[in-house]
């Protein structure tokens, strides 16, 4: 019974928080010290669990108190945080929450300022472009938890059959090759690609227009975001990415960024018991843009130890590189990975800010980077090794660029417009005319809190 | 007042009953009155209230709702998008419901045709179909009509046709043909079993009186076993009526997978109104619409079901 | 044949029918198939081009690897409570109420069936906020008793009109008959009435069952935390987990089949309810 009325009393606390009274300024949370016992959502299963042991493990050495860790999917983690950020009672005390839903986030209030911690956490060495997704006004809110990139994986098999060199020093380079191979599908596969790109995945081909100097939108003096899509630079990148789209990728215009490496592993070894044959090739695409990770799924079919198939990577036919831009450096491309923030609504913010502490910690950055994950403190980027991908990723995420901070961000990825022009794009849609559609779409998007 | 009337009216058949139970409806009903209000009318009233507000993340988040009167419906009547979500949504309620009450009742005739160890393989099967969660029906046929590697396209370029790599996702036209596979292949079961259960209630006794009155196959079908499952015939069609208009998983689950243009449907609309852009009121207003449109849309057929009740 | 079909007599029209039956069948239950056999080979197999319509060389390894958590039996232990507590309670208040609108007539009633017919239109897809406020308010976040309320209120309206048709399919004249005979009220209502009502009772219980063993949208609002994950919500998290890498269709198709079997238990237990002779056994009894 006791029970019942403590909880009616939290509803009600509850209530009322949510009926307006959350806005209030935070106490500065030096104060009150003590254990205090935190929850912290972590999205997705990247974090390993060694990783999240050893978060556990020091919490409870530094504070006393017991860090719960729960592990949220990134397909609904808009829902939950709507709901319960705001939810006192309920609210995560940390939280992992995708770089492009930041601003809309933080727009709203829903993060405790942590401008004052920000140099104590690594200042200007934390990756600026997840910094600025977490800032409004000055104020820093969400800081960047890890980082991923996409590079290119392709097949040195095809291309050197096709007579091309790898990897290609420019992005015209790239540009030309990918159709040249398309063109002479030394393999004569049916619908073979020699860049297999999703018309929809603008993820992947926003690359172009970073890589010839455009954006997707930019924010005006007045503080006013403005969608791009039509400037020059902007319709010089589509302009190429069209190109490729129509002469060197047969993928659907409707496709997205899933699993693109099916396209670039054979399968002739398939064979039923008998030993017969029982799958042909499934090889489609000589070069593919994916992340990191994706080398676990591709290479030749093998068996393992417990007789199992699996993809074992090989040299000899496949291999990877950084998409180059047109100066022969490290194109621009969009950058993966998630930022982190402490609830606004959190009563426990000592708690919250000692985990932050640790988390951006020397040992918590260099265990991010020795699992592959990149790590928030460019400092810490050589832990991630020197492999072929430790240097894909490296080189590509040295300039690699984040979707625009405007409030609006997240509406305008909902609204699946940018799918729509893209894959208009793709199929050969005139661009100037569509540029300019869009970006009376997208504009009033931007602003929208 | 044609309650009195129809008051007056049973009173004069079973006085007894009406005398001693002149509040045991109330109290029959009380149950899942006080359930429907508990779980349903504060969402519903929040529901309303909101699409009169400017209700966004913000307002979430603490800052007050300004009251914006009718403006949000105004503004989704304004929108061209909005009259082609409607339009969509109801030829793809309209063909889906269709499709699955005309199969289903061709089942349920069916199982009561054929012989018993037939039917229980045929229920067995639908049963297993109809088991199925509904995450996982939907992963499953996404796979079976992958445009690469799915067994439809395989089958179909085997019977000599031309369906390498075809991609049946890639229009909203396909997709929605894929959803109604999916939606038929999922709803008929139910209506198949609720109908056939209905037919069970058409006792032996009655069908051999019928028949020993020399009545034909076709008769009794009409004039016996058809008013016995009307009931259940109509609810269950105006619950696919129901269901489809407002189909959500399967859409979105599809649009997951590829989104060709124009492809939404109202519920997946909503959700990308209020869960994606965080435009609560306005997917509230919008909320409250397709509860208007259902009911307009399903008026006939509710009122004969009302009026075949009284 | 316990039961008359109306083309009895009629034979070859039976074979062609017995065909077109299991003909039918056959393309219903392939998806099911599809997911069993898949579950049990290895995801490199499921990518390749041509599909392997039998499942040589397959193993139990994806159960095994998603057994291995121990979230499943958790995940099934929860479903099983509030399924099983939506599928009761909404049939007894759906009954009461059903016995109610076919037996009685009352001031009111019109009004009632009208809301319980429109209630359950309202579109679900917007109502997240207001109910996480509600049960979030009340404390009754993440416990089985808020979920299981609002699955009622979900299936309560269809359950009260599936039974009032079987309510009022049964002729009232069959009790008034059988209380001439001797018996009483509650006695006539449990000889003649019940039976009659089975299959409705096992139709709409199956029908609550299933909505409530697949909704999805309340249980991911009202049951955040991880040890109260409902089946559904464990699935979809198993099968994003696996998509956020490379999805092991395997694996996935293993979990679907492990929170289909639970079902299928039920289902096949509850079948026999459904078609065989109980109806006309009851009566003649």
């Amino acid at each position: 019974m006791r029970g019942k009325i403590a909880a009616l009393a939290l509803g009600v606390a509850s209530a009322l928080v949510l009926s307006g009274c959350v806005a209030s300024p935070q106490t500065p949370s030096g104060q009150d010290t003590g254990p205090q016992d935190i929850t912290f959502w972590l999205i997705g299963n990247d974090t390993p669990q060694s990783l999240r042991d050893y978060l556990v493990g020091q919490y409870k050495q530094v504070n006393g108190g017991t860090l719960t860790i729960e592990e949220q999917t990134w397909g609904d983690i808009v829902t939950r945080l709507t709901t319960m950020l705001p939810d006192s009672a309920n609210t995560p005390d940390v939280t992992e929450i995708g770089n492009t839903q930041s601003p809309t986030f933080t727009n709203v209030g829903a993060f405790a300022d942590i401008t004052d911690m920000y140099s104590q956490l690594g200042g200007d060495k934390l990756l600026q472009s997840f910094v600025e997704v977490g800032k409004v006004e000055g104020r820093n809110y969400t800081l960047p938890y890890y980082f991923g990139s996409r590079y290119m994986f392709y097949r040195k098999d095809v291309w050197a059959a096709a007579g091309l060199t790898a990897p290609p020093k420019t992005l015209a380079e790239f540009n030309q090759s990918v159709v040249a191979l398309t063109e002479q599908n030394p393999k004569a596969i049916a619908d073979f690609s020699g860049f297999f790109l999703g018309g929809q995945d603008w993820r992947n081909g926003v690359s172009w227009i970073f890589a010839n100097g455009g954006e997707l939108a930019k924010k005006g003096a007045n503080g006013q975001w403005t969608s791009t899509l039509s400037d020059p630079a902007t319709v010089k990148g589509l302009t190429q990415l069209q190109e490729l789209q129509l002469k060197a990728s047969k993928a659907p215009s409707t496709a997205k960024d899933q699993s693109p490496w099916l396209y670039i592993n054979d399968s002739d070894s398939i064979t039923d018991t008998a030993g017969a044959v029982t799958g042909s090739t499934t090889l489609a695409a000589g070069t593919i843009m994916a992340p990191g990770w994706a080398h676990w799924s591709i290479g030749d079919l093998t068996k393992n130890d417990a007789g199992r198939d699996v993809r074992q990577w090989n040299d000899d036919t496949f291999g990877v590189f950084a998409l180059p831009g047109n100066d022969g450096k490290p194109a621009p491309v969009f950058a993966g990975g998630s930022n982190i923030g402490i609830s606004a609504a959190s009563k426990h913010q000592a708690g919250s800010r000692e985990l932050l502490t640790i988390i951006f910690s020397d040992t918590y950055q260099k265990m991010l980077g020795e699992q592959g994950l990149g790590p928030a403190n460019k400092d810490h980027m050589s832990t991630l090794g020197t492999d072929q991908f430790a240097q894909a990723l490296i080189d590509s995420a040295s300039n690699s660029k984040l979707t625009p901070a405007a409030p609006g961000w997240a509406s305008v990825e909902a609204s699946n417009r940018l799918e729509e022009f893209f894959q208009k794009v793709a199929d050969g849609a005139d661009i100037t005319k569509l540029a300019k559609e869009y970006d009376d779409f997208i504009t009033p998007m931007l602003n929208k809190k | 007042m044609r309650t009195h009337h129809d008051a007056a009216t049973l009173s004069a058949v079973r006085p007894a009953v009406k005398r001693r139970t002149r509040f045991a409806p109330y109290a029959l009903i009380l149950p899942a009155v006080v359930v429907l209000i508990v779980a349903m009318g504060y969402p519903l009233a929040w529901q309303i209230w909101a699409s009169m507000m400017k209700f966004g993340l913000a307002q979430q988040f603490g800052q007050p709702p300004q009251f914006v009167g009718l403006e949000n419906y105004i503004s989704m009547f304004t929108t061209a998008t909005t009259w082609g979500v409607v339009a969509r949504s109801l030829t793809f309620c309209l063909v889906n419901a269709v499709l699955t009450m005309a199969i289903g009742i061709g089942l349920a005739l069916l199982m009561n045709a054929v012989g018993k160890a037939v039917r229980l393989v045929l229920q067995i099967c639908l049963l297993l179909a109809w088991a199925m969660p509904v995450v996982a029906v939907v992963t499953v046929w996404i796979w079976l009509f992958d445009w690469r590697r799915g067994v439809v396209n395989s089958v179909l370029t085997e019977l000599g046709l031309h369906f390498t790599n075809h991609n049946w996702l890639g229009s909203a036209l396909g997709l929605y043909f894929v959803a109604t596979v999916i939606v038929v292949w999922m709803s008929v079961p139910f209506v198949a079993f609720a109908v056939y259960a209905g037919l069970t209630q058409v006792s032996e006794e009655v069908m051999e009186a019928a028949s020993l009155d020399g009545a034909s196959a076709l008769r009794r079908f009409t004039s016996i076993i058809v008013p016995m499952v009307r009931p259940v015939l109509m609810i269950v069609g105006l619950l696919q009526i129901i269901w489809d208009l407002r189909v959500f998983t399967q859409i979105r689950m599809l649009q997951d997978a590829q989104t060709p243009l124009d492809s939404d449907l109202l519920g997946t609309y909503i959700y990308r109104l209020g869960v994606g852009s965080s435009d609560f009121s306005m997917a509230s207003a919008l909320s409250v619409f397709v509860l208007v449109i259902t009911i307009l849309f399903s008026i006939a057929y509710v009122l004969s079901l009302v009026k075949e009740d009284s | 044949m316990s039961r008359t079909a109306i083309f009895s007599r009629v034979r070859p029209s039976r074979v062609i029918a017995s065909v077109v039956a299991l003909l039918i069948a056959a393309i219903w239950v392939f998806p099911v198939y599809w997911m069993l056999s898949s579950s049990l080979l290895p995801n490199v197999v499921l990518t390749s081009t041509r599909p392997r319509f039998v499942p040589w060389g397959g193993s139990w390894d994806n159960y095994l690897s998603v057994l291995s958590g121990g979230s499943f039996l958790r995940a099934l232990a929860i479903s099983l409570q509030v399924t099983l507590i939506a599928v009761a309670v909404s049939l007894i208040f759906a009954f009461l109420a059903a016995l109610a609108i076919s037996r009685f007539k009352f001031r009111g009633r019109k009004s009632f069936v009208l809301a319980v017919l429109f209630i359950q239109m309202l579109p679900a897809e917007g109502l997240f906020i207001a109910q996480y406020k509600m049960m979030s308010t009340a404390g009754l976040l993440n416990t089985v008793i808020a979920v299981s309320v609002l699955y009622i209120a979900a299936v309560v309206p269809f359950t009260i009109w599936m039974l009032r048709g079987f309510v009022a399919g049964i002729p009232a004249e069959l009790e008034e008959s059988a209380k001439v005979d001797g018996c009483s009220s509650v006695s006539a209502f449990f000889r003649i009435t019940f039976p009659l009502l089975a299959p409705g009772l096992v139709a709409s219980g199956v029908y609550a069952f299933l909505q409530g063993w697949n909704e999805f949208t309340i249980a991911l609002v009202i049951l955040p935390r991880q040890d109260m994950r409902t089946l559904p919500l464990w699935l979809r998290s198993f099968i994003q987990a696996s998509q956020a890498r490379e999805t092991d269709w395997g694996q996935v198709m293993a979990a679907s089949t492990l929170v289909a079997l639970p079902v299928i238990i039920f289902f096949l237990i509850v079948q026999g309810r459904l078609t065989s002779g109980l109806v006309a056994g009851a009566v003649k009894g």
